[in-house]
């Protein structure tokens, strides 16, 4: 069967202001969803902001810079691999993912040749 | 992060233990803020949030470690740890604190200090310098895990007050360098009866809902329980402690027997005795026997006398009425127990012998708003056959906040005095 990546952004502000209780339930969700048969993989990213390597402007050198990679407070979490037949398939399952309840979002991509 | 706990990963059944992370929060603030002090209980605070924020974004992924509570123990050390560095605070207590967290950090800490840190804290959040009505909101957000807003919810109160009463307290921490220490001597048992009390109406605001059908409110209940039973099984374990551990054991065992599974109210009569919880029931038993050793009677040795009545199959009614009437010696201005005691009136005199019993009730200003002064009044003017009467009180219980089963309840009434 095709593997696609769901690829996490996380809204940093959502859980702040949560409650232990609050988090303890949104985990659970998590995991929830993480032991589904469909989840064949999951990698977490380093919290931190990491760094933007760019080509440097006319005739200088490629750059290496502190992150974050793009301008909007959303960042890349982490990224789970998962099995579906199709684009729809996969999108049905990313669907019930809990991380869009809590104002995350997630880019769905098809890994070629699987 | 070691090796040893955070290679769990994906094999783990990935099932936390129920409400384990508010206990561990309530835990967590209280070792923290033993080992930093008092003035720095936001600090203890914002790093136990900080070991939960940094579990919700690599678990999910990593998998629940093997030992959750040790990861986020360490993660929480090390985050105060950070905090303190970040803060540069005046001298060099600033190293101090940090070699202390560093040695707490790597060390395993028992339970029993856990739970002395925890008693320790809600002595602290009850000393007699910080506002009575701070007390309860500062226990249940540090000690209990609680937020701010489900503090105010379970308060029925706004999240602003409430944030500010939490503020309030802790500059009174703060400003008067209250020691995190147990007292001793006369302040002692001062202390704990503030405690009691503290716990004594945490119990209350959970038990009687007064509007909406809010879980958190039964969780309020279990929380009083939980913290009664630590108080109850240390040291400071006197009889009105029992006392007051059988009181909300044995009225918490009723709960689920008081709403039918339409979410409608069951009257004490109709309630049936295979839904109780009799572990609880058990447990309230135990603590009343443990009571009765003593020669100092509290309230909570009389209303628990009471809720010992109530778990009988058969109602005594005229001993509840004795013991209401001790209540009353102890505590005569209380137009609330001058109200439950006329529903035993009733019961071992009738409802004209009730109804004159309340009367005085009806110009006071402590029940004003309040539904029940109302629907009691109403209930004993139905069994007078004062149906008019009757309907116009159950009006007036009507037009008070109420809880939704209640309100239920009071119109259906309202409907039986009018169509009979």
């Amino acid at each position: 069967m095709p593997h696609f990546m769901c690829l996490l952004y996380d809204d940093q502000k959502t859980f702040d202001r949560m409650s232990p209780e609050e988090m303890q339930k949104a985990m659970e969700k998590y995991m929830a969803w993480r032991k589904e048969p469909f989840t064949v993989d999951g990698k977490r990213l380093e919290n931190d902001l990491g760094k933007v390597i760019r080509p440097g402007a006319a005739h200088g050198a490629p750059t290496a810079t502190d992150g974050p990679f793009s301008e909007s407070k959303e960042i890349l979490g982490g990224y789970y691999t998962i099995e579906a037949a199709d684009y729809g398939d996969a999108a049905k399952i990313t669907l019930t993912h809990p991380h869009l309840e809590y104002g995350g979002t997630i880019e769905l991509r098809k890994i070629a040749g699987s | 992060m070691s090796q040893t706990d955070s290679g769990a990963a994906a094999d783990q059944p990935g099932v936390l233990i129920e409400h384990l992370f508010r206990r561990h929060a309530g835990k967590m603030v209280s070792h923290l803020t033993r080992l930093l002090g008092p003035a720095h209980l936001s600090i203890a605070e914002e790093a136990v949030q900080d070991s939960m924020l940094r579990a919700i974004s690599s678990w999910p992924y990593d998998g629940i470690p093997r030992n959750p509570e040790g990861w986020l123990f360490r993660v929480a050390h090390n985050s105060a740890i950070d905090a303190l560095r970040h803060r540069r605070m005046a001298g060099s207590k600033s190293a101090e604190l940090t070699a202390e967290l560093r040695r707490a950090a790597s060390h395993p800490v028992l339970e029993q200090t856990f739970r002395d840190d925890e008693l320790s804290l809600i002595f602290m959040c009850c000393h007699p310098a910080i506002p009575p009505d701070s007390r309860i909101a500062l226990s249940l957000k540090t000690a209990c895990g609680f937020s701010v807003r489900e503090v105010a919810r379970a308060l029925l109160a706004a999240e602003d007050a409430i944030a500010q009463r939490i503020v309030r307290a802790k500059k009174q921490i703060r400003d008067q360098r209250l020691s995190i220490e147990m007292p001793s001597g006369h302040d002692l048992e001062e202390r704990i009866d503030s405690v009691l009390a503290v716990i004594y109406s945490m119990f209350n605001e959970g038990y009687s809902a007064h509007e909406g059908e809010d879980l958190i409110r039964l969780e309020l209940c279990r929380e009083a329980l939980r913290l009664g039973l630590l108080i109850a099984s240390s040291e400071w374990g006197r009889p009105k402690v029992h006392a007051l551990v059988a009181l909300m054991a044995l009225q918490t065992a009723r709960i689920r027997a008081r709403v039918d599974e339409a979410g409608d109210l069951v009257l004490l009569d109709d309630q049936d005795p295979t839904q109780w919880d009799h572990q609880l029931i058990a447990l309230g038993f135990h603590h009343f026997d443990r009571a009765i050793g003593g020669a100092d009677v509290s309230r909570y040795h009389i209303e628990s006398a009471i809720a010992v009545h109530h778990a009988q199959p058969a109602t005594d009614w005229r001993a509840i009425l004795e013991l209401y009437d001790q209540l009353l010696e102890l505590d005569p201005g209380s137009a609330v127990v001058r109200l439950n005691r006329a529903v035993a009136v009733a019961r071992v005199d009738g409802a004209t012998a009730a109804l004159a019993a309340i009367e005085p009730l009806s110009r006071d200003r402590s029940l004003a708003g309040y539904h029940l002064r109302e629907a009691v009044r109403a209930h004993f003017l139905m069994e007078t056959g004062e149906k008019e009467e009757a309907a116009s009180a159950f009006r007036a219980a009507l037009a008070c906040r109420c809880s939704m089963p209640e309100r239920r309840f009071l119109e259906r009434k309202l409907q039986q005095c009018l169509s009979g």
